[in-house]
């Protein structure tokens, strides 16, 4: 297989990435906002916040494991 | 007995799976430390030391699960306690440049195994023979549905470790990699084993920092949240609302 074609599907299996961090940024930048409106709720904000961006970063990480694997199996052969 | 000796490390068990028995067997040696000393020490004085540390730590565990669970699970800190430790120092070990035990996926996989069966326990606790009608909600229909559902927790907590784990190992890799050619470049007039360790140590603690120690407690923090909110939401809401009444 041609070693171009598998290094472009890898970059494809990465738009992925980039829409996870677009939502990352949403949810922080939502809590933030709450975080102003009301501090005294700071606390429980900040760590449902940092939840929900390990919930959304394993979106990334999916598609970061599954560039890896196309890379080293399609790659190799 | 030569023979013996010879076969003695002949298990055909894969390296991260011996280094997460050799951290489990540190952690038990640990948690005995600790029992002895607790119950050594005198409990009208203020704990000191590794003592108070331990305190401190398992109070805020023993917090969290109260505030996310409520009140009916008592001594389910134990058990996240144990899951957090472990998870945080397969981690950790990524710093010595060996690989985590959590990239071989057989080891987050028995974790998130552990979890899942907790999940269907509580259930099989709480709602007795109602168990099997989770199956058949809201109609027969979705048998085949909800009998896919049902992995969904296992598959996204194993993954989740997994990837973080696998993904931080194989990035370092390509980083020592690049950086060691890089060096030898450099440095030609060394021989190649030597003169590819002078640029790497300059850049990767960085990197280290945040992939094993930062990433490593966040989804510590993740895995503790999601096994306390995935057993949590088994338990029927009745009570509360009993508890209230009675308050009330």
């Amino acid at each position: 297989m041609d070693v171009g074609l598998v290094a472009i599907g890898a970059g494809i299996a990465m738009i992925s990435a980039g829409c996870s961090s677009i939502g990352e940024g949403m949810i922080a930048a939502k809590a933030i906002e709450g975080m102003y409106r009301n501090p005294e709720m700071a606390n429980k904000l900040r760590s449902n916040m940092i939840v929900g961006i390990a919930l959304d970063e394993t979106c990334g990480i999916y598609s970061l494991l599954v560039a890896i694997l196309i890379i080293f199996v399609l790659g190799a052969k | 007995m030569q023979e013996i000796f010879n076969h003695f490390f002949d298990f055909d068990l894969p390296g991260e799976v011996i280094m997460s028995l050799i951290l489990i067997g540190v952690l038990i040696i640990f948690c005995f430390v600790i029992f002895i000393l607790v119950k050594r020490a005198d409990p009208l004085e203020k704990p000191k030391g590794l003592l108070a540390l331990v305190e401190i730590g398992v109070d805020k565990v023993d917090g969290l699960v109260e505030d996310n669970m409520g009140k009916g699970f008592p001594n389910f800190g134990a058990y996240v306690c144990a899951i957090a430790l472990f998870i945080f120092f397969s981690f950790i070990i990524g710093i010595t440049g060996l690989p985590s035990p959590l990239g071989y996926l057989g080891v987050p996989l028995s974790l998130a195994l552990c979890t899942f069966v907790m999940i269907h326990a509580t259930s099989v606790k709480y709602t007795k023979w109602k168990y099997f009608k989770r199956y058949v909600d809201p109609i027969p229909v979705f048998l085949p549905v909800n009998l896919l559902g049902m992995w969904a927790p296992l598959l996204s907590l194993t993954l989740r470790l997994f990837g973080n784990a696998f993904a931080g190992w194989v990035l370092l890799s390509i980083v020592y990699w690049s950086l060691g050619s890089l060096s030898n470049l450099i440095f030609a007039n060394l021989p190649a084993g030597p003169g590819s360790i002078f640029i790497a140590p300059l850049v990767t603690p960085v990197l280290h920092a945040y992939f094993d120690v930062f990433s490593g407690a966040i989804q510590t923090l993740v895995f503790m949240f999601l096994t306390m909110l995935f057993v949590a939401q088994e338990k029927p809401e009745e009570d509360k609302v009993e508890e209230q009444l009675a308050l009330a």
